[in-house]
């Protein structure tokens, strides 16, 4: 028996070794290089210098650097509150007593599996022509200018593409989520007489609360991380009011010649996406267990 | 034994791997003798034009295979390949900030010892020198075409209302405000895509600037408080007779707009008018040089190399990849690029000017041109948005914001640069 | 609980069948402007809506010719297919090998960790030294690319496995030990066909992240003259004039295939991406 366990373990080792040697040069060693490349002035090409902390300090002095996590901070924030709003009620209608049931989750869904690159594209004419054209037609004055226009709410119109994008993958976890709730439970609470409203925060949100734990966190990192949708509809702007970080990593450390800057950039990125998951896994598993 | 069926399968797994690379690799064509050179343009519009002339070159040239590529993100998949030390032969790139870049890298091959740089015109050999952050030994490309940039302006209503070319600012600005009278607007300009402000901006600051105002600035001898002034104020004023909200447009829809008469101009290059004519064929576009001054004399045309090809540092066959530049450059062949693309031959000699920029002629003829100013600027301080934001920027004091931001900014992201250039100056000065 | 059959809530129906306007609506726009002409092209809402003047298909031949569509979407599917096909063997069996090796041993809880971490780094960080190395290691090219997407998918699939391996009982396992097969027979004949959910699963995710990823293949495989379907759109994004008709009938003709895919396999898609937030 012993010796069966060693033979186990080292086809474990023998499968592990090649996997980690995999993902160690093609994940971690480029980081490392990422890490290094941010301590110097390099283009991309040519030549460099090394510049010591240069990067790091000009970072937390840089207005647009500043201005592209506020938006990004803004912009997820929103974002994940609405995602998660809508696909719950979404999912909640999907899951009741509906005609044409599977038909119409397979139509909510198909804005997942179209890229969003093209999307924006498609969207980014809706806002410009169709909805101003609209707005006068009809009157509305906010509606008359294109949203993607204006300063102070282009971000609205990159939100609605990327909510609209994000809702179809959280309905569908959630209405699982919904389904592993189980069907005695409602009628045990039925026969209380509870009325609707209370039923879903007593009975089904306590029982779908992993669920929402897994969505806040997949939502945010992916609205944090939010570029297709930057470049198809506002390349950055109108006046930079809606430069991502990942945007301005790309367009800046890529096509721009700040690849050493930029790299800082992306260091910190990602010190504060890990430390943002970890603080909603932590959050969200504690009042799991209190309910 | 139950070790070794596991290397087995991991064999497997490399073996696929390693199938899949050799796959990947049989695009690469095999070598029968000829010398192959690769030319990489940065202009995909232009597809049509190259494939023409590679086509012809390869028809008369036994020895030598010529390939030209114009992918998309050219600038993107040039830099990667760069970052790869997976270099082309040639590239074909504008004469912008990244010209400066590369060259600055020591990416390119002295080529003054091609005969055909003799035939280029002067004033494009000293738009590339300028070029140059500090200046060089030698010369490092071969300005191909040009284009222009001012007023585009529609033929037909023009001449339908009487309208004159205006050719100071106050007659530009009474033109304008004739135009609107007649309930017609004067002006499109599609700033949604940012780099369209810097359409205006160019135009304007060959007028009212000198032609090396950054490396004036480099140096030390100015800022942009004292040179820009003019040029943010007047660029505001054309905001009175363009579209309402400016900044829900770009630059397609402003070329769509403009093809379709719904406005009289469009200050916009030369390069606009394939796009425009794609919407109206048939349309009669002409254009003038920007009446950026009080005064004509003082006013100056807009032109900049849209093309320009340079050898790389590292090539072998440096014969091959010279007879491709003298093919290129025979008159011939630059007609054929001409009359696709239109714009202005770099080469001295009888070249058609299009139609389009019939109204430009005499500044082309005299030479009375400059620079694109923001070919300077680096492309990550994106001066572009910045104009941007302050066009948008309705309080009273806009101009002193935008211009302090743009002095502080310059400095910070031309820092490695500006202190290149003054130990270059010491050098100079220590040499003296 | 049978005679309470319950009756369908048509108020709640409709209203869900009139949303699925904000679906059809953006695809109806790119349809119509797939079929017209630049010319046709105008800046007011009756136009924009309005049928194109003919259903002409030139269009999309001509987006075919100039994206080579047959190569780019044999590109898309090589690449897609050798992706999934990898990542549904390499990734369960370390995720298999995690997960099992986790609940005994503290070192492949860190390897858990370090994997799973993963997730959170930004490409953008990745990109450059990754092109320096994929083409120093003669990897500028497909198979480069796959390689790449084995690497970046392996975190969210190893998080998956290793979830779903949770409902596994050990027990049959550990049966087929006592029977004397190796822990490699034991994972092929038992526990891989068990994961079969999954595997769909992983399949479903991964094949929806590659075939509409753009950026990986434009700085890894540019300049190889191969394109994938994504890159080969980017043909009609050109500063100085986009051919908005061509464009959108490029992205339509890449929107079918996909599209194909999900109307064929919508109950298993929906299904496994249900899977993988509930095992996961």
């Amino acid at each position: 028996m012993k010796k069966k366990m060693t033979n186990r373990d080292k086809t474990f080792w023998a499968v592990m070794i090649p996997v980690l040697v995999l993902f160690f040069t093609f994940n971690t060693l480029p980081m490392i290089k990422g890490v290094v490349y941010s301590f110097t002035n390099y283009r991309g090409y040519g030549s460099y210098d090394y510049v010591g902390l240069r990067n790091y300090i000009d970072l937390f002095t840089d207005a647009r650097v500043g201005k592209s996590y506020l938006f990004t901070f803004k912009y997820a924030l929103a974002g994940t509150v609405l995602v998660n709003v809508i696909s719950l009620v979404m999912a909640l209608g999907l899951n009741s007593r509906i005609r044409f049931k599977s038909a119409l989750r397979g139509i909510y869904f198909v804005p997942n599996i179209l890229g969003g690159l093209v999307i924006g594209y498609i969207f980014s004419f809706i806002f410009t022509y169709i909805l101003p054209a609209a707005g006068s037609a009809l009157h509305i004055g906010f509606l008359q200018n294109s949203i993607l226009a204006s300063e102070r709410y282009a971000w609205v119109g990159v939100l609605i593409v990327g909510v609209w994008q994000a809702v179809a993958m959280n309905t569908i976890i959630y209405i699982s989520g919904l389904q592993t709730v189980p069907q005695d439970v409602y009628e045990a609470s039925m026969l209380d007489g509870a009325g609707k409203w209370k039923e879903f925060w007593q009975v089904t949100f306590p029982l779908v609360m992993p669920f929402v734990t897994i969505n806040l966190v997949l939502s945010t990192k992916n609205l944090l991380m939010v570029f297709d949708q930057i470049v198809s509809l506002t390349k950055g702007g109108p006046a930079q009011s809606t430069e991502s970080i990942s945007y301005l990593i790309y367009k800046n450390g890529m096509d721009g010649g700040q690849f050493g800057f930029q790299s800082a950039n992306a260091v910190i990125f990602f010190l504060v996406i890990v430390a943002i998951s970890i603080f909603q896994m932590t959050v969200m598993n504690k009042k799991e267990e209190q309910l | 034994m139950a070790k070794r069926k596991i290397s087995g399968r991991l064999a497997l797994c490399a073996g696929m791997l390693i199938g899949m690379s050799g796959l990947a690799g049989c695009g690469q064509s095999a070598s029968d003798g000829k010398v192959e050179v690769e030319l990489v343009s940065y202009k995909p519009e232009a597809v049509a034009a190259f494939e023409k002339i590679a086509e012809r070159f390869n028809e008369t040239h036994d020895d030598i295979r010529l390939t030209i590529d114009s992918p998309n993100e050219a600038m993107t998949i040039l830099k990667t390949r760069f970052i790869r030390e997976d270099y082309p032969d040639i590239v074909g790139i504008g004469g912008d900030i990244n010209y400066s870049n590369f060259l600055d890298a020591d990416l390119f091959m002295d080529i003054s010892d091609l005969e055909e740089i003799t035939m280029v015109k002067q004033s494009y050999l000293d738009m590339d020198k300028e070029l140059e952050f500090i200046p060089q030994e030698g010369v490092y490309a071969l300005p191909y075409a040009a284009n222009a940039a001012g007023i585009l302006y529609n033929k037909d209503m023009f001449e339908e209302h009487g309208w004159t070319i205006p050719a100071t600012w106050d007659e530009f600005i009474a033109l304008c405000e004739t135009i609107e009278a007649e309930g017609i607007q004067p002006l499109y300009l599609g700033y949604k895509d940012t780099w369209t402000c810097l359409a205006p901006w160019n135009a304007l600051a060959v007028g009212l600037s000198d032609s090396d105002t950054c490396n004036q600035v480099n140096m030390g001898y100015t800022t942009f408080t004292e040179a820009y002034g003019e040029i943010a104020r007047k660029i505001r004023v054309l905001l009175d007779y363009a579209e309402p909200n400016p900044y829900a447009y770009g630059y397609n829809d402003a070329c769509t707009a403009f093809a379709r008469g719904q406005s009289a101009m469009y200050p916009i290059g030369s390069y606009a008018i394939p796009q425009i004519k794609s919407v109206n064929p048939t349309m009669n576009i002409d254009s003038f040089t920007f009446p950026a001054n009080e005064t004509e004399e003082r006013n100056v045309l807009n032109s900049g190399i849209d093309l320009q090809f340079s050898v790389m540092k590292n090539c072998e066959n440096k014969e091959a990849v010279y007879e491709v530049l003298r093919f290129l450059y025979e008159d011939e062949t630059i007609q054929i690029y001409l009359d696709d693309q239109g714009g202005i031959a770099c080469k001295e000699g009888d070249f058609a000017i299009p139609a389009e920029l019939e109204g430009m002629r005499a500044y082309i003829e005299n030479d009375r041109m400059a620079d694109y100013q923001d070919h300077h600027y680096p492309s990550e301080m994106s001066v572009d948005a910045m104009i941007q934001t302050f066009l948008l920027d309705s309080s009273e004091n806009s101009v002193d914001t935008f211009l302090t931001r743009f002095d502080t900014d310059w400095k910070r992201y031309n820092r490695d640069l500006i202190r290149k250039v003054q130990e270059y100056q010491k050098e100079m000065g220590d040499a003296q | 609980m049978i005679e309470r059959k319950q009756k369908t809530n048509w108020v709640l129906t409709i209203v869900l069948i009139l949303g699925t306007v904000t679906v059809f609506f953006p695809l109806y726009m790119a349809l119509i402007i797939a079929f017209k002409q630049p010319s046709e092209m105008t800046n007011d809402v009756a136009g924009a809506l309005s049928f194109p003047e003919k259903w002409s298909l030139d269009n999309f031949r001509q987006a075919m010719e100039v994206t080579d569509f047959w190569h780019s979407l044999g590109n898309s599917l090589l690449i897609t297919l050798a992706t999934i096909a990898l990542a549904i063997v390499i990734h369960s069996i370390a995720g298999y090998v995690i997960g099992r090796g986790m609940a005994k041993k503290k070192s492949f809880r860190i390897i858990y960790l370090y994997i799973v971490s993963g997730m959170f780094v930004p490409f953008s960080i990745l990109m450059m030294p990754l092109v320096k190395q994929t083409a120093q290691m003669g990897l500028g090219n497909r198979a480069g690319v796959i390689l790449l997407y084995l690497v970046f998918y392996m975190p969210m699939n190893v998080l998956l496995y290793t979830g779903y391996l949770k409902n596994i009982p050990m027990a049959l396992e550990e049966a087929a030990d006592i029977d004397g097969a190796s822990t490699w027979k034991t994972y092929w004949n038992i526990v891989f066909p068990m994961m079969t959910p999954m595997h769909a699963t992983v399949a479903i995710l991964t094949a929806l992240g590659t075939w509409n990823d753009v950026m990986t293949p434009l700085v890894i495989m540019s300049g190889t003259g191969q394109n994938t379907l994504p890159l080969a759109q980017l043909n009609f994004q050109t500063q100085f004039g986009t051919n908005y008709n061509l464009a959108f009938a490029s992205y339509i003709l890449a929107l079918i295939p996909i599209l194909l895919f999900y109307i064929i396999c919508q109950k298993q898609i929906l299904n496994g991406v249900a899977n993988g937030a509930v095992k996961g």
